[in-house]
């Protein structure tokens, strides 16, 4: 089935929060931000500002009728700055005037002086001088102390990522208006519109059910928009209480740049210990998060790192410890992957380096260690299900590997100046909020009285078909036709207390909770109908809108046995709820079962380098994926495609760049670069490993939208065999991305420097 | 369908910047830039040719998808702010403000442009058409069919400016080549990463057209 919102977007008929129609008298809002990352307020001067021409007012901390807090997990982080800044463009102030023209005239008058303390960047340096977002945590299983001697090899090293900006297309914003009774409407380009009802109602000092949140859909968000879209509605809702208007918020592209964060970059520690035949014994991490000026959603960020430090294989001996290290940069939060793709590059970074230094192909080392069936990870799960090995072999024998290996070879051989390499990227993922009590959803459907059906769920449609699937699910269960289901905007009316669609988890919470509610309508409509025919309920079944009985078909159709039941006094209205079973962990000994399954999948990412020029190309790209039973192939091969675009994007081209100030240099789209059509691989192709599925994903379909961006990694160890076919000796450091810059570096570097490798 | 092709035009539109525009230039000096463009027309029905166009609202006429509309707009107001705002043609979508990504290309005369980049009043009695424009009495032109087929949109925010280059393309090439449709495309942004889908798409619209 297509995706249900295409033909909207393809007519531009599709609406986003910038395209809903504005009310009469319509007030702009804009933000006003720090101008350095570091230091006290000293004074802050709005007049001159307020009194120019369309300018209603100007709201700082001190009009906040409620509390100047926004921080979700640990609450650290204010909605306007009072007493001190802590990053570049942290809120001061809004202007509100009557267009956005005048605002951002305005915004120039606002007078502030500083005192100016030293910025801090780096996450390493942060540790040093005890700046720590919250306490460390440490994974552990086996005995790391005692393993060491057993291993017959072990190498040292270091390991770093990058950032990496969201770039979703349509910037945030918010648009907030009065409804009666001192009520308020609010339109917001969230992923968690529970998150903005709540804190909006905490910064006005009002109760949850006076804030209406409602989302139609958003031009991407990629976690972009899970926690950081609050801010801005809670603005915009701000001014709307107090100056009783409408009032509008869109952040133009360069103020969505530099105010919100982004992925966290991170410095890791490694050290790594093999045996002789190459198992390996023991994995000694350091992870140094980029936490940014404030918590957001790192504690949960570093959860997932610390799951994920194993990537796909089982290694016995564990001791993992991270830092989230506090800087002064817009505080850093979810991005597709959510701490998973720093984690794993770590351990691919230790078994490359093994590799080179052993004079073996890393594949090697890769494939010995595969995680195998009732494994037991290092945070206690024991895994089930595995196709880690299964979809590594499938890669090796539908793409020939083998065969690929030995043409790069020879291309190699006969190409001087022009060099290709190969890397296997297998992963491994876990599904579910590793926040317990985030796994639940609920659905709401009402069968209206000519048959056709309304759906609302807590899942909000971005781009990656959640949408789509519910009514697949709907359809498919009553067995109707999808043209008479319709899924519904998002809106806190009337799915309450929802999880953000994250976690890959949009389609398995809503769509359970939707079975959930069509599973007790259909029951309401078996019984009706066995009343009507005279029959028991067990014989009755619904099949292509009509009604069957004991496998047999009755004139009683769909529409019929609606309207029947309608006018029998039947509830056509369900609520559906689900919580993920099974699922638990104890966090003081950091042991449990957080994830209800795993997502495998093994990619051979092949890439060509103009050692001349020091520029390259992902030539091909080659997956065998574990979709399980995919509800919808064609749209799961979209999400894996995309995700594989941004994994090497974020492991190639694109660089975040700060000034040791704080300030961003890659503050624009010329300056930081994305895969376009041109970077985009050349070939990208996806095999559907045929698997079963598993009970806990929904209609054991498996979540999608983040394991695959984890293949992207393979890019840059791709890229890094180029550059040693080119030069065996040059010195590479593990420090993604590899742009091309670095890369023309590192090809004619001659000197390893020990230790830095 | 019976679908509209449009002759190439070799006229580039005059192009003005709107910065430069608004750093004070005159009607008579912007005229010279301007030649060509309807804001000449503009200066001779409002005879003021020593004024400064702007601050304040000018009337125009723009023809858009076949209708001509009447528009009270500053003049600084860039083409993307009046098809959005004014018009609520929506379909045209701002993603930088910048010219940098493509999201609200419009044609102008039938030539693609960014609609954020370029103002309204110097469309003159050009005509525009828009993502709304494209599909005539009801039925999608080729390339909407085959985004919509091939799954070439995620979150879609992108999808008009891609329909509108890559409409324009096949209008002028029939049979591209990949080479021909990556440099076309090349100045499209998607982040959802539908690259792939959309190369297919296109190629697979070029076939049946």
């Amino acid at each position: 089935m297509n995706n249900i919102d295409a033909i909207g977007h393809v007519t531009g008929q599709s609406v986003y929060l910038d395209d809903i129609p504005l009310q009469e008298g319509t007030l702009h809002a804009l933000a006003f931000g720090s101008d350095i990352a570091n230091g006290k307020i000293i004074s802050l001067d709005v007049q001159t500002a307020e009194n120019f021409s369309g300018v209603i007012k100007i709201f700082t901390a001190k009009d906040i009728p409620g509390e100047n807090r926004i921080g979700g997990i640990i609450d650290d982080e204010v909605l306007f700055a009072r007493d001190e800044v802590l990053y570049i463009g942290q809120p001061i102030a809004l202007i509100v005037a009557k267009d956005d023209y005048s605002a951002r005239k305005a915004r120039k008058l606002i007078k502030v002086t500083y005192e100016e303390r030293e910025a801090i960047t780096d996450p390493r340096e942060a540790k040093e001088k005890g700046l720590l977002l919250f306490p460390p945590r440490t994974f552990e299983s086996g005995n790391i102390e005692d393993a060491w001697s057993k291993c017959d090899h072990v190498f040292e090293g270091r390991a770093d990522t990058g950032g990496q900006e969201h770039l979703y297309i349509e910037t945030q914003g918010a648009y907030v208006y009065p409804l009666e009774n001192e009520n308020l409407k609010v339109h917001s380009s969230t992923q968690g519109p529970t998150v903005v009802q709540k804190t909006i109602a905490r910064v006005l000092g009002l109760p949850m059910h006076r804030i209406e949140v409602s989302v139609t859909r958003l031009g991407g968000a990629f976690g972009g928009k899970e926690d950081q879209a609050t801010a801005w509605a809670c603005m915009a809702a701000l001014a709307s209480r107090k100056l009783h208007k409408p009032v509008k918020i869109s952040l133009s592209r360069p103020d969505d740049m530099v105010m919100t964060g982004k992925r966290h970059p991170y410095s890791s520690d490694f050290r790594i210990g093999l045996t002789k035949d190459l198992k390996i014994l023991a994995f000694e991490t350091t992870l140094f998060q980029n936490g940014g000026a404030a918590t957001d959603l790192s504690p949960a960020i570093i959860g997932r790192s610390l799951f994920h430090i194993t990537n796909s294989y089982h290694i016995p001996n564990v001791r993992a410890t991270a830092y989230s290290c506090k800087t002064n940069l817009p505080p850093f939060t979810a991005f597709r992957g959510f701490g998973g793709p720093q984690a794993m590059f770590v351990i691919e970074a230790a078994i490359a380096k093994a590799a080179e230094l052993l004079n073996i192909p890393a594949r090697i080392i890769q494939e010995k260690n595969l995680i195998k069936e009732n494994d037991v990870f290092h945070y206690g799960q024991t895994a089930k299900n595995v196709h880690a090995a299964k979809s590594w072999r499938e890669v090796l024998n539908q793409f020939q590997v083998e065969n690929n290996t030995k043409e790069i070879e020879d291309f190699n051989a006969q190409n001087p100046t022009v060099k290709k390499g190969l890397a296997m990227m297998p992963v491994c993922f876990g599904i579910s909020f590793t926040k317990i009590p985030m796994n639940q959803a609920r659905a709401l459907i009402h069968i209206y009285q000519d048959g056709s059906v309304g759906v609302s769920t807590g899942a909000v449609e971005m781009g990656q078909g959640v949408n789509t699937k519910l009514l697949q699910i709907a359809s498919q269960f009553f067995s109707i036709s999808p043209a008479k289901v319709k899924i519904e905007t998002t809106n806190t009316t009337r799915v309450a207390n929802t999880s953000p669609t994250a976690a890959s988890s949009g389609a398995d919470l809503n769509g359970n909770a939707l079975l959930d509610a069509c599973d007790k309508l259909l029951l309401r409509l078996k019984k009706t109908a066995s009343k009507t025919l005279k029959t028991d309920i067990g014989s009755i079944e619904i099949i292509d809108e009509i009604v069957f009985v004991s496998g047999k078909a009755t004139s009683l159709k769909w529409k019929k046995l609606i309207e029947t039941a309608f006018l029998d006094r039947v509830s056509l209205s369900a609520v559906g709820h689900y919580a993920t079973p099974v699922i638990y962990f104890d966090k003081t000994v950091e042991k449990g079962r957080p994830f209800a399954y795993h997502v495998y999948g093994t990619a051979a990412i092949t890439a060509k380098l103009d050692c001349l020029r020091g520029i390259y190309s992902i030539e091909k790209v080659q997956i065998v994926h574990d979709f399980g039973n995919s509800l919808n192939l064609m749209i799961d091969l979209g999400q894996v495609e995309g995700a594989v675009v941004q994994g090497i994007g974020w492991m190639t081209m694109e660089e975040l760049r700060f000034s040791k100030k704080g300030e961003l240099l890659s503050n624009s789209l010329s300056t930081y670069k994305v895969p376009d059509i041109y970077a985009a691989p050349e070939t990208i192709e996806c095999k559907a490993l045929e698997t079963e599925g598993p009970e806990l994903a929904v209609l054991r379909s498996k979540a999608v939208g983040e394991p695959p961006l984890m293949y992207g990694i393979g890019a840059y160890f791709a890229l890094r065999n180029a550059i040693r076919a080119f030069n065996p000796e040059a010195h590479i450091g593990f420090d993604a991305p590899l742009t091309p810059e670095k890369v023309l570096l590192s090809l004619y570097s001659v000197t390893k420097v020990a230790g830095t490798m | 369908m019976k679908y509209k092709r449009k002759k190439p035009k070799t006229e580039k539109t005059g192009r003005i910047s709107r910065r430069g525009f608004l750093k004070g230039a005159g009607i008579t000096a912007a005229g010279t830039v301007l030649a060509g463009s309807g804001v000449l027309k503009l200066q001779a029905q409002t005879e003021e040719k020593d004024k400064t166009l702007g601050p304040d609202a000018v009337n125009i006429k723009i023809k858009v998808n076949g209708h001509v509309r009447q528009l009270s707009i500053e003049p600084r107001t860039t083409l993307a702010d009046a098809l959005r705002k004014e018009l609520q043609l929506t379909g045209v979508k701002v993603g930088c403000n910048r010219g940098a990504c493509s999201a609200c290309t419009v044609w102008i005369d039938g030539i693609p442009v960014l609609s954020c980049m370029t103002l309204a009043v110097e469309v003159g009695d050009k005509e525009v058409t828009t993502i709304e424009g494209l599909a005539k009495d009801d039925r999608l032109n080729p390339v909407q069919e085959a985004f919509m087929e091939h799954d070439a949109t995620q979150c879609g925010f992108c999808t008009s400016g891609m329909i509108m280059t890559a409409t324009h393309l096949l209008e002028h090439n029939p049979s591209p080549t990949e080479k021909d449709v990556k440099v076309a495309l090349s100045g499209n942004f998607c982040r959802c990463g539908t690259h792939p889908k959309v190369f297919d798409a296109i190629l697979d619209a070029a076939r049946k057209m």
